[in-house]
């Protein structure tokens, strides 16, 4: 482009001024578009990560201003969910330069009042704890089955508590493996814990079976994933840093993380306390045993489970195949559950929505995007859709039910779980 | 070569003349006011296509839906006497989408819907604004595909491959665009309704059909495509095969073509393109050592096909590769084709900014070309990067520099002058597939006649005597005699 930028950037010492190489990285080939959510479902280029890169570079190059309400709007839109990389040939990191865009945004105008109220609700343990508690509650009164059918917010929001409910039974067994494979914790999450603890408990489960040895470590928080990913990269790190100082008390062979959000999010925590010389090497040291629940089962093959026979399909969360790369392990999860049939979903690698707390803060957007997911989920046939992810779990599920298609998510660790538990009560 | 658009701020944000703000409030009563953008902030991303060493921001963008609403659109813009530029998905690469700031971007891609596939006719209906790769997955429930493949075929639509008359990797045995597009209906500039070609086969007259298709968006606008879908072959090999020296390569081109052999597909990429491709998520395995790999297809009837696979490898090898190997499997074959395919956008690794050209030359003349831009780019200091539809001697080179530098970007320029000169010298033209848009005007001149040019023109006016249809591109306007006499003139005040 001839439109260079200067010697000097227009928002000097900003996170997008350390962004402006990954920026650079675009060619503007535009094989990115097909891959973009947004951009199929509002076909508007500037809702294209092509688009959205050239938005950034106008701020580096100061031809729009940082309070530009359009440059807010299509940032906003983005879902975040990173298909565009795994379309790039150039391998331009637009999960990184979103969030430093968002992280400049935040430094002209702050963020909404519900995202702030959300944010700052996740990093207070207690409070979250009980907001959760309450939510429990009220999903036991099934109430929210019935108001989940409710037009507008309110309605999605009683959908997606709805949604949680368990869809296979989860009883405990006594299947153990040796533990050789090494010393693993599980992130406990903040979701996960609150409204898919038997998940959790079914992830040690099958570890164990698997031959992980299972530790408690306890001072875990919320990963971050959802400030990082609304640009308050302070509000990341501050609970980085209080994971990673939690994690390194225990010697671990592995993290194993089942919500792939946050799986992708301690991943990068090397790269997110990078020029933290306090925190930098710890960091990557604590990234480096980040393992999705998945890899590390399909590591140890996994062990196979007794039949179950039911016809599900499977949808990868973004953040397990755009931002960890992972295709195989979730599958492979699946693949030893004898007579369990999968159902090819077509677009699987395309977005539901969910994107963290996208689907509450644009809503409209989000339900666009989850209207395609819901038809080909429908298409399948399939009555349980597997998916690694508690915020597409939920998305996916509020949708089945509101629009009365199938009988909800699951996740693919609990189809492995209820598989076990059956071996070991009819041994085949 | 022109030179770029001013950066946007100087473009500063210019009040609408009295037409367009009328278009505008006719436009968006048409589409609805969230389908049309005015504000520059939200016209930025139009501003450029494939080739975004030009930035040109048009006055408006709007986005018709229905086939109802592109008429309406079109016809609005006619009252109006605005003019227009249609866009598919922007991945043209010769800045032919490009809208000065008194036209409307009249973006087509929302009309994406694949109207019908009638397999036993083996053809479809689609909307211009239909993906390519879209398409043909479409078609593949019947065992059919859409042979035009564009490298940016994932991207790129129907509507632009007409305009561009775009070709691919595989129209080396099965023809460009123009070979599988059977009617059009097209809105004419002046808002009249015309149907192009016939669905019931050949009709007597002028084949108006084949002047429409690769006339960049100059003509009007295509409102839906009827295509030819071609039987997916029964069999197909890929073979790669591994050069130390590029000119080995090309002479092991001429000498397959001499064979009588007439691949599927017959590509070049040379070693910087190779490393780029391999450092990037599309990475297919290609030796990263090599000085040039050549990528080969051979598909049809299984009966007779291993016999001229066993006699391409010998004819690569004769010509001196250093290894043959052919795709065990379908994956590997896809590997090898997402690696030549993606090889484009793969060139952001090596500098934030990329020219590409576009020329055929002679195929036995590509030897001495590939060694002449070899000079050139050692003469100039500039680094490029060569992968090319060799089969068709349409090469393509990339290069890849930084627009920071100045001095740098001076090289650049003129390291593509000498390569087009030179092409140009060897026997070829400005352009095989990209299409002249903005960026060859000034070559124009270098291969065609002043009468030549002027044809053009009278052409042109038959379809757009008002040349409101993406204006300034193609034919260099000075070209147009009447036009150079009377620059304002409107259609019936043509001087005699």
């Amino acid at each position: 482009m001839t439109a260079a930028v200067g010697p000097t950037c227009a928002l000097p010492d900003t996170p997008l001024a350390a962004a402006v190489p990954g920026i650079m990285t675009c060619v503007h080939c535009g094989f990115c578009l097909q891959a973009c959510p947004t951009y199929l479902a509002l076909g508007d280029e500037n809702d294209s990560p092509r688009g959205r890169i050239l938005l950034m570079r106008s701020l580096v190059e100061g031809t729009l201003g940082i309070d530009d309400p359009d440059v807010h709007t299509h940032i906003d839109q983005c879902l975040g969910c990173r298909g565009c990389e795994t379309a790039c040939p150039s391998g331009v990191p637009y999960g990184h330069l979103l969030e430093a865009t968002r992280a400049t945004i935040a430094l002209a105008r702050p963020l909404p009042l519900v995202a702030r109220l959300i944010l700052r609700t996740f990093e207070r343990p207690h409070l979250l704890a009980a907001m959760l508690a309450g939510a429990r509650l009220l999903r036991a009164t099934r109430l929210p089955r019935l108001l989940g059918r409710l037009p507008g917010r309110l309605g999605f929001a009683m959908a997606m508590l709805a949604a949680t409910e368990g869809r296979v039974p989860h009883r405990p067994y006594t299947r153990r493996g040796t533990g050789a494979r090494g010393a693993t914790a599980v992130l406990r999450g903040c979701v996960m814990r609150g409204l898919y603890a038997e998940t959790n408990r079914a992830t040690e489960r099958t570890l164990r079976a698997n031959d992980y040895e299972v530790v408690d470590v306890a001072g875990q928080q919320c990963c971050g994933a959802l400030h990082a990913h609304a640009g308050d990269l302070e509000g990341a790190r501050r609970l980085a840093r209080v994971n990673i100082a939690a994690f390194e008390r225990s010697a671990l062979s592995f993290i194993a993380v089942n919500a792939a959000g946050c799986g992708a999010m301690m991943k990068e925590y090397g790269h997110l306390l990078a020029s933290d010389p306090l925190w930098a090497e710890r960091a990557a040291a604590v990234s480096a045993k980040v393992r999705d629940a998945t890899e590390l089962l399909a590591d140890a093959g996994p062990a196979r489970g007794a039949s179950l026979p039911l016809a599900i399909t499977y949808d990868a969360p973004c953040h397990l195949l755009h931002a960890q790369r992972l295709v195989r392990p979730p599958l492979a999860v699946l693949g030893a559950i004898p007579d369990l049939e999968i159902v090819p979903l077509t677009d699987t690698d395309q977005c539901c929505g969910a994107a963290g707390i996208y689907n509450l803060l644009e809503p409209e957007v989000s339900g666009l995007v989850l209207t395609p997911k819901l038809a080909n989920i429908s298409a399948t046939g399939a009555e349980l859709v597997a998916t690694g992810n508690p915020g597409c779990q939920m998305q996916i599920g509020a949708g089945m039910l509101r629009t009365r298609t199938g009988r909800g998510t699951v996740h693919p660790i609990d189809l492995l779980d209820a598989s076990y538990s059956r071996a070991e009560r009819s041994p085949t | 070569m022109a030179m770029a658009a001013l950066p946007i701020s100087e473009a500063a944000s210019v009040a609408l003349s009295p037409a367009l703000e009328r278009a505008a409030s006719r436009l968006a009563s048409i589409v609805g006011p969230r389908a049309i953008l005015s504000r520059p902030s939200e016209l930025v991303t139009y501003s450029a296509d494939g080739l975004p060493f030009y930035r040109k921001r048009p006055a408006l963008a709007v986005f018709p839906e229905t086939r109802e609403q592109l008429i309406a659109v079109v016809r609005a813009l006619a009252e109006e006497r605005v003019p227009f530029v249609p866009r598919g998905a922007g991945t043209g690469l010769s800045g032919g989408a490009l809208a000065e700031n008194d036209a409307v971007v009249i973006g087509l891609n929302r009309l994406r819907r694949i109207i019908s596939i009638d397999p036993e006719n083996r053809r479809a209906v689609v909307e211009p604004g239909a993906v390519n790769a879209g398409l043909t997955r479409a078609a593949s429930e019947y065992g059919l595909h859409y042979a035009p493949d564009p490298s940016s075929q994932t991207a790129c639509t129907i509507g632009g491959n007409v305009a561009e008359n775009a070709g691919g990797p595989h129209c080396l045995k099965y023809g460009v665009t123009l070979n599988h597009v059977i009617a059009l209906t097209v809105i004419l500039p002046d808002g009249e309704l015309v149907s192009l070609g016939s669905t019931e086969g050949e009709r007597d007259g002028y084949d108006l059909l084949g002047a429409f298709v690769g006339s960049e968006g100059c003509f009007g606008v295509a409102v839906d495509v009827t295509v030819r879908l071609v039987k997916n072959p029964e069999s197909v090999r890929t073979l790669l095969a591994d050069y130390t020296a590029i000119v080995d390569a090309a002479r092991a081109v001429s000498a397959i073509i001499a064979s009588g052999v007439v691949p599927a597909a017959m590509e070049m990429m040379d070693g910087p393109t190779i490393r780029a491709v391999e450092a990037s998520i599309y990475a297919a395995g290609y030796p990263v050592d090599a000085d040039a790999v050549l990528l080969v297809e051979l598909d049809g009837l299984a009966a007779g096909l291993e016999e001229d696979v066993a006699l391409v490898e010998r004819l690569c090898r004769e010509a001196g590769a250093r290894s043959v190997r052919v795709a065990r499997d379908e994956a590997e074959r896809a590997r090898l084709w997402q690696g030549r395919k993606k090889a484009f956008g793969a060139m952001g690794r090596i500098s934030p900014d990329l020219v590409v050209q576009d020329a055929v030359v002679p195929r036995t003349r590509l030897p001495d070309v590939l060694a002449e831009i070899h000079r050139i780019a050692q003469e100039t200091g500039v680094l490029v990067c060569n992968v090319f539809h060799a089969g068709d001697g349409n090469l393509h080179p990339n290069i890849a520099y930084d627009a920071r530098n100045p001095e740098a970007t001076a090289r650049v320029h003129h390291a593509m002058r000498a390569i087009m000169n030179a092409c140009i010298a060897a026997g070829g033209t400005i352009t095989g597939e990209h299409g002249v848009g903005l960026d060859k005007l000034d070559y124009m001149p270098l291969v065609f006649t002043d009468d030549t040019l002027d044809a053009m023109c009278r052409l042109r006016d038959v379809f757009d005597p008002e040349r409101r249809a993406n204006p300034g591109k193609v034919v260099p306007v000075r070209s147009c005699r009447e036009w150079r006499m009377a620059p304002n003139t409107r259609r019936g005040e043509l001087p005699a």
